[in-house]
Formats: structure tokens, sequence, C-alpha cells
């Protein structure tokens, strides 16, 4: 009687061991990255970091320009991808029919799966030459989106499907016009998958290098327009570490900018969601 | 089953999206309006783009009405780039190929690359091949070159490093056939590797080297085949293991870019030079 009791408690609490293992190799994982980006990069940390621009090829100075062209990129890129991508995944849920929706969501997870260097000297190709925008804030946004895009599409859509049928045939009932229902309860019901794509999207495009070395550029100065070049933050983390002798202590430093704006953008996108969508929740 | 008409926030998001991206296209070609500013593109090796980021700031505020751009992409992007008149000057870290001889170089620097022990270890000098032999593993202890009797502590530069290519071109050293005990990324690792054991042989830029045997740091470097390795020999072309910083141009160069030649070869950007950590170049 005993026997199978306690081989089932084994069993639990070898099942419990393994995934706190998990849980918690992760949380180490993050705690350790973390940990030491404060470790190495904090000592570089000053107010003047934040308001100067870069001097000695950026092992004194700071990091100004980057964070006023980092968010100029980002958010060219997502005025772009948001309101595209929303609309590309309301044609998928709505409009299309099942054989071009399948076309669609096949180019997409094509798309997804292009590494980001592609989309760099497809991006230097199309906006920096064909369009004649040069090495640019623009041509950079502009390829960060092509690169956001599917991300956005496929988990807004994917909210989209998610909503109850019943609702759309309710509001049918009640005579709605599928505008109306679209926007006061589809949109609002699909609004958490929305915000899935938009935190995905930005992290992504603050994380973006490669794509971006060839579209936006390497000018560290303060961007006059969005038609200068200017270096992102992650482009200036990878010039310090491997092409500036000794740039190490700032190249922490700014990653340590880097992930503050990212944790800041991100909330601040999850904060514009929900006002955005609790209004239209009332009329529920 | 289709949208109505009127206008909807769904419908006007779209179009403010349109709309933007239409204006946002358009404007490009209407970009050269704006300012009368001269500009100056570079582009090419990423070994020159820092240093010449620096120039480039140091001049534009001599000359507030020209604006020089500096982009990245490697030396063939520099090649390609000055061909093409995509940039203006063209970046590379190492001489023209005998097919590039329709180019311009400068060289407004060099970049040496020395071997280093620790500070205690009494050998002087090693010979070209005998270095090639001791990064291939045939000679393994110190004692088969005329040192004490003791393991080579080979350090190596990781996959991908330009000083590495410099190397293996110079010793004749192909990736798979190198032995190493360790593989370090930047300059100040490997100093910091060789300062750390008396029995190792490492190799970093010259220029690093240098300064950081003026800070104290335990380090020598090594004669080769009787050839001294300091900023001298680098700078005046005779240390064979270096290469060079240029800057290249298709056809001649004038106005404000021949300026910016002619002042990333003066002495006004020496100091610009030295902190990147290379040479400046000796006319």
């Amino acid at each position: 009687m005993a026997e199978p009791r306690s081989h089932t408690q084994a069993r639990d609490f070898w099942t419990a061991t393994v995934l706190w293992l998990g849980a918690g190799s992760v949380l180490a994982l993050l705690a350790w990255i973390l940990g030491d980006l404060l470790l190495q990069g904090v000592g570089r940390l000053s107010w003047g970091f934040l308001t100067e621009p870069p001097s000695d090829a950026g092992r004194s100075g700071g990091v100004a320009p980057m964070i006023i062209s980092t968010l100029w990129i980002l958010a060219i890129c997502l005025a772009t991808a948001v309101p595209l991508g929303l609309a590309a995944a309301l044609f998928l849920t709505e409009l299309a029919s099942r054989r071009t929706g399948r076309w669609v969501r096949h180019s997409l997870d094509a798309l997804a799966a292009v590494p980001s260097i592609v989309f760099g000297l497809f991006g230097n190709a199309l906006f920096c030459h064909v369009l004649g925008l040069g090495y640019s804030i623009l041509s950079g946004g502009l390829t960060l989106a092509c690169m956001v895009l599917p991300l956005v599409v496929r988990t807004t859509e994917a909210g989209l499907s998610n909503v109850a049928q019943e609702i759309r045939q309710g509001a049918a009932a009640l005579a709605l016009s599928r505008v109306t229902t679209l926007r006061t309860l589809v949109l609002p019901a699909a609004a958490p998958a929305l915000l899935v794509g938009l935190v995905l999207g930005i992290g992504r495009a603050l994380a973006e290098t490669a794509a971006l070395i060839f579209t936006s550029g390497y000018v560290d100065r303060f961007p006059e327009s969005i038609h200068d070049s200017g270096r992102s933050l992650s482009i200036h983390i990878y010039d310090l570490s491997m092409n500036v002798p000794a740039g190490n202590d700032t190249a922490y430093a700014t990653a340590l900018v880097l992930v503050v704006l990212l944790i800041a953008s991100q909330q601040l996108a999850t904060w514009g969601i929900h006002r955005w969508i609790q209004p239209e929740r009332s009329v529920r | 089953m289709s949208f109505p008409k009127s206008p909807s926030a769904l419908s006007r998001s779209i179009a403010a999206a349109a709309f933007l991206i239409t204006t946002l296209v358009g404007c490009g070609s209407s970009d050269d309006s704006p300012s009368a500013q001269t500009r100056i593109t570079l582009t090419g090796s990423s070994t020159v783009a820092p240093l010449a980021s620096e120039i480039a700031r140091r001049f534009e505020e001599r000359h507030p009405d020209v604006r020089v751009e500096v982009q990245t992409g490697g030396s063939s992007r520099g090649i390609a780039d000055a061909r093409s008149g995509a940039a203006t000057l063209g970046m590379i870290s190492r001489d023209l190929a005998p097919d590039e001889q329709d180019l311009t170089a400068f060289t407004i620097a060099r970049d040496g690359i020395g071997l280093i022990i620790h500070a205690d270890n009494p050998v002087e000098e090693l010979s070209r091949s005998q270095i090639a032999s001791i990064f291939r593993g045939e000679i393994s202890n110190w004692s088969e070159v005329g040192g004490r009797e003791a393991e080579i502590t080979v350090v190596n530069k990781a996959e991908g490093r330009a000083t590495l290519e410099v190397f293996k071109q110079y010793f004749e050293l192909t990736s798979p056939e190198i032995r190493a005990d360790v593989v370090i990324g930047h300059n100040e690792q490997g100093v910091k590797t060789v300062a750390g054991n008396p029995n190792a042989l490492g190799y970093v830029s010259i220029g690093v080297a240098e300064s950081d045997i003026q800070q104290g740091i335990p380090i020598r470097l090594l004669r080769i085949d009787g050839m001294e390795a300091n900023i001298e020999t680098v700078a005046d072309g005779s240390f064979p293991i270096s290469r060079p910083l240029n800057l290249v141009a298709h056809g001649t160069v004038d106005g404000p870019a021949a300026e910016l030649v002619e002042f990333s070869l003066s002495e006004e950007v020496h100091d610009l030079i030295e902190a990147q950590r290379f040479v400046p170049s000796r006319r």
C-alpha cells in the first residue's frame, strides 16, 4: 500500500525539482546578464553620459546623440509597422479568402525567418539607393519596420482570430456595422495580443545592429533631421566592443542605457495600448 | 460585406499610415535643398572608421560648412563605394591590391602587430620560422628557442579579428594549423594574459603594447629576425608585420575632400591617431 504512494511522491518531487531548475536557470541567466552589465557599466554612468556627445571614439563623453537617433529610428519603425501590421492582420482575419490568407501567412512566416543582415542589405539597396534616402534614420526606421512587420501581423492576427465568433455574430444580430464591431468589440478584445506584438517589435527593433549598420549608419553626431545618418545605441555597443581598443567600459554602460530604454519603451507601449483600449471597453 | 465609406478610427489610421509612407518616401528626392552644406562621405574599413570619425569631428569644427559622414562596411565596401562614387573617399585597412591601381591611396596611419612575452622571459628575439613553428605546435618549449625549460603558452586571437589575418598572412599560417592554448578577443585581453603568465607568447597591436609597457605592465616586445618592434619601425614602414590604414580616392580629389585628406595626413591629427592606438604614418 505504501509503495505506490511513495513512488508518486518521488515522481512529484522530481518533476517539481526539474521545473524549479528550469525556471531558476532562466532567472539566473537574466540576473547574471543584468548583474554583469551593472557591475561593469555603472562606473561609467553619469548625468553627462546621458546628455553629452561622445569623444575619443566613444571612450569618453556620452551617448546622447545615439539615444536621440535610437528613439527616432524606433518611432519611424513603429509608426510604419503598427498601422500596416494592424491593417494586414485585419485583412487576414476579416477579408481574406482561405487561399489568399494562406499565401499571405506563408509569406509572413518566411519573412520572419529572414536573417536581419539580409534586411540590412535589402534596406540599403531599396531605401538608401533606389528611393534615394541615403544613409539616414528614415532608411533605418523603414528597414526595421519591414523586419518587425511579420512579428506584429502574426501576433495581432492570432489575437484577432481568438476573439470568440459569438461576439461578431451577436454584433451582426444587433445590426452593428462591421467597422463598429471591429472598433468597439473585436479590437479591444484583441488588444493584449496587439500589445505582445508591439512589445516584441520594440525589443527586436532596439536590439537590432545588422539591419541598421548599412541603413541608418555610423555617424555619431546629433541628427538634425530624419534624413541624417544616426548611430543607434546597438551599433555604438558593437563598435565599442569590436573596433575601439579600451572601449569596453563604455560598451557596458551603453548596454545598460539600452536595457533601461527597452524596458521604458515597453512600459510606455503597455500604458498606451491600455489607454487607447480602455475607454472603448465601456461601450460593452 | 464591404467597409462603409464613412471615416472611422480604423480607416483614418490606415489612411494616415499610407499618407505617412508616401510623404516620407516622397521627400527623399527633394532632400538636396534644405542645407547648402558640402557633404563628404567616407565608407569602408571598420578599423579605420572610429579614427576617421574623430578626424571628421575635428575637421568639422574648423570647417562648419562641411559635413563629414563616416560609414562602415569593411575595406571591400570602401573600394566599391569609392569607385562607384557612392562615397567621396573609401577607407581600407590594407594595401591596394594589384587590380585596385585605378585608386589612389593616402596612408594616414599604420597598425603594427608585435609579438609579446612576459618581462621576466629571457628570450630577446625569435625568427619568422621559429614563430611559425611555435604557433603550429612544432616547438612547444622555450628551451628549444634559447629560453628557459618551460612549456610555451600560445596566445592566439579569436577568428574574425583583423590582427589575426595580418599575423597569419605574414607567418604563412592557416587557422586550422594554429595550436593555441589561449584564444583572446581584443588587444587588452592579450596584454593581460601575457602579463599574467611568464611563459606566454602572444601578439597585439604595437601601439597598445607600447602604451601598456609605459604604464609598467610587465611585458616586452620581441625582436623578429633582428627587427625591433616599436612605434618607430612601424612608422617608417620597416617593421614587416604591419598594415597601412588608407583613405582611397577614385580620380582626383578636390575641394573640401582634398582639404580633409590633407588634414588627415597632417600632424594636427597625430594625437587622435595615437589615441586610437595606431601609429602616425611618415610620408
